[in-house]
């Protein structure tokens, strides 16, 4: 198995654990087949959550239960000293749902994981699950059913509300990775496409970006760089956005001409991928290609 | 956030970089007794590029030259902001115009610097000619940023490789001290004898790191009226935009991603959404307040005929979003519109009942959502 296709064998600790997100989400990702096997809290009081142990310290946990993944649900003004917990403890898959990181401790967090070749998700990320298998963050289960398609977004919401309008039409995902919304951030778009065009259960991908930063140019051209043999579907938000505001997202912001729609789209169009212009043009040109798939199979 | 040009020089000055003399004039009946000394330029000060070309920086050497500017340049429009202040300078002559900017660089985890000998001119179409700019990515560390201006500015002219080495390393301090997202200085003058002044500064400032940022958020609770989606976000944990002060469909969504997306789908099928909102379900925890807030918002949209919500919950309850949303809008009955809800996830039966006994019609697919909104308008 090679990140991010985790699956239920794959081992998995929340750091921050016993705050009233970490004890939710413990209890929704282990519903959906997480193997969440322990719990890291600075809360000396709590031996467990609902039966998942509790360390004070990370490389306890890491170190008495052998996991490699671990979900950040820790405040945003905490999240850099807890990466540096989880990289130093030997966590090989880091994700970080928290909203609001500042961003030059972003910068510093990319940094230290790139330097331990520690994979991170994030920050701002809804998540990434493999599903059928086990998830780690958000991802709502009616947008989750497995299939062919690679998903990587910016967005959370957008992404649901693809996946469900697939999922509705008979499209599963193979391996689904929001990167967040964050300008500076663990993995890009671009850093994932080695992986997808080696994962053999995918066999097309879909990525939803939006306006700000250069991540749908960088995809672009990585797609071009490994000859990317499948079909690459995009969506771009923020086609009407005005310029210097930022949209919800930190990333989210266009000025002068850098990060606006016309430059995410010409690139991605010139390395081959269909460009949507609405959420239904979407769902019916990648269910058409699923139904062509299916025939041929 | 993307700080006007004169709140930009601000807080440059208040770390000692030159700037040109300059005062924020917000009328054009304003008292400019108190100017500094002409002739002067005029700068429009709003948060987009392209100002020179669309004629919003003016020259003027009489005070009636400037009246006339001012008038011209307050309330016009530049890609769908409105100019609600200018920055009145002393010109600054007999320099010549460099270029430098730092910059995050989230691929390589560092600093980008880029500098050039030219300044004033866009950098974009300068980039084109071989050499012209000059670029390295550092560490995000002082000593780091100052070795590697040395080095970038080598062979430049004695006067102009001294200021850009000298305003690298003053710039790279203010970068690092105040979590700046970009620093561009363009143009940047440069005397004969190798001082320097910014003519220009475009500055991106991050938000979220605010908290420990007491100079900026200063300078933001000062101009609080200059940024109101910063001074929302920072007093009531949503993100709202208003997109179009003529717009016709309020919008109660949810997600940054799907907002945008819906706006974008709701322009291209010619209606007019009036804002962008990020609410965030998920912080509401059972109470009404933050929906009070933006339906108090969305009631000042003079033409909003309809209120469309779009709730993507992965999380959330429906049925408790129901109920605050019912709460909310008995709290703000001036908002009389009619009421379209989108509504997909967990209790949803729950959610329709209770919205159904107020009278607001629920459905799960978006087109039909947008069909029933195209009804009211």
């Amino acid at each position: 198995m090679s990140f991010p296709r985790i699956d239920r064998a794959t081992r998995v600790i929340i750091q921050g654990i016993t705050g009233r997100a970490g004890r939710m989400h413990a209890r929704l990702m282990r519903g959906y087949g997480t193997n969440i096997v322990a719990g890291v809290s600075p809360r000396s009081d709590v031996a467990d959550v609902d039966g998942v142990p509790v360390f004070a310290a990370c490389r306890d946990a890491v170190a008495q239960t052998g996991a490699t993944a671990s979900v950040l649900l820790v405040g945003a003004q905490q999240l850099l000293d807890a990466i540096g917990d989880a990289v130093q403890a030997g966590i090989r898959l880091i994700v970080t749902p928290t909203e609001g990181m500042p961003v030059h401790d972003a910068l510093r967090a990319r940094r230290l994981t790139q330097e331990a070749g520690v994979m991170w998700i994030g920050a701002s990320t809804p998540g990434l699950a493999v599903p059928g298998q086990a998830k780690l963050g958000f991802l709502p289960e009616a947008s989750l059913t497995p299939g062919p398609l690679g998903l990587m977004s910016k967005s959370g919401t957008l992404s649901y509300e693809s996946g469900y309008r697939l999922a509705q039409r008979g499209v599963g995902t193979s391996v689904w990775v929001g990167v967040g919304g964050d300008p500076v951030k663990g993995t890009r778009f671009a850093e994932l496409v080695p992986f997808f065009a080696a994962d053999a259960q995918t066999e097309a991908l879909l990525i939803i970006g939006e306006i700000g930063g250069t991540d749908e140019e960088e995809f672009a051209a990585a797609l071009a760089g490994h000859h990317f043999g499948k079909p690459v579907f995009a969506l771009i938000a923020g086609r009407s956005s005005p310029e210097g505001v930022m949209m919800g997202h930190a990333g989210a912001l266009v000025h002068g001409s850098y990060g606006g729609y016309a430059a995410k789209q010409a690139a991605l169009e010139q390395a081959g991928a269909t460009v949507f212009g609405s959420l239904d043009e979407m769902t019916d040109t990648i269910a058409a290609w699923h139904a062509a798939r299916a025939s041929t199979v | 956030m993307f700080l006007l040009e004169h709140d930009a020089k601000t807080l440059l000055a208040l770390h000692g970089v030159p700037v040109p003399h300059g005062v924020l004039i917000e009328s054009a009946d304003a008292d400019i007794s108190g100017l500094p000394p002409g002739p002067w330029v005029a700068k429009a000060q709003v948060a987009a590029g392209g100002r020179g070309k669309a004629g919003l920086i003016r020259a003027a050497n009489t005070g009636s030259e400037l009246r006339s500017h001012l008038r011209d340049l307050l309330g016009a429009t530049h890609k769908g902001l409105t100019v609600r202040a200018c920055r009145i300078e002393t010109r600054v002559t007999g320099v010549e115009e460099a270029y430098l900017s730092l910059m995050l660089d989230p691929v390589a985890a560092g600093v980008r610097m880029l500098i050039s000998a030219q300044g004033g001119v866009e950098i974009e179409s300068l980039a084109k000619s071989a050499g012209a700019v000059r670029s390295a990515t550092m560490a995000p560390e002082l000593p780091d940023v100052a070795a590697q201006a040395a080095q970038l500015a080598a062979g430049y002219a004695p006067h102009i490789a001294g200021a850009l080495n000298r305003a690298a390393r003053e710039l790279a301090k203010i970068f690092l001290e105040e979590e700046l997202s970009l620093l561009e200085i363009n143009p940047l003058f440069v005397r004969p004898d190798g001082g320097w002044v910014a003519g220009d500064a475009r500055i991106v400032t991050d938000d979220d790191a605010l908290f420990r940022q007491p100079r900026l958020r200063a300078l933001l609770a000062s101009r609080a009226s200059a940024y109101p989606e910063t001074q929302r976000k920072q007093e009531h944990g949503c993100d709202y935009v208003v997109v179009d002060p003529d717009g016709e469909i309020g919008l109660l969504t949810t997600g940054a991603g799907l907002s945008m997306m819906l706006i974008d789908e709701l322009r291209a099928a010619r209606l007019k959404p009036y804002n962008f909102l990020d609410v965030r379900t998920g912080g509401l925890r059972g109470d009404a307040t933050r929906l009070v807030n933006v339906l108090n918002w969305i009631a000042e949209g003079k033409r909003v005929r309809v209120l469309l919500v779009n709730i993507f919950a992965g999380i959330t309850d429906l049925g408790e979003f129901a109920r605050l949303l019912t709460e909310a809008f008995a709290r703000v009955p001036q908002l009389k519109v009619p009421v379209i809800a989108r509504l997909v996830g967990t209790n949803f039966e729950a959610a329709r009942e209770f919205l159904a006994s107020r009278d607001i019609p629920v459905v799960t697919d978006l087109g039909v959502a947008i069909a029933l909104v195209r009804g009211h308008l």
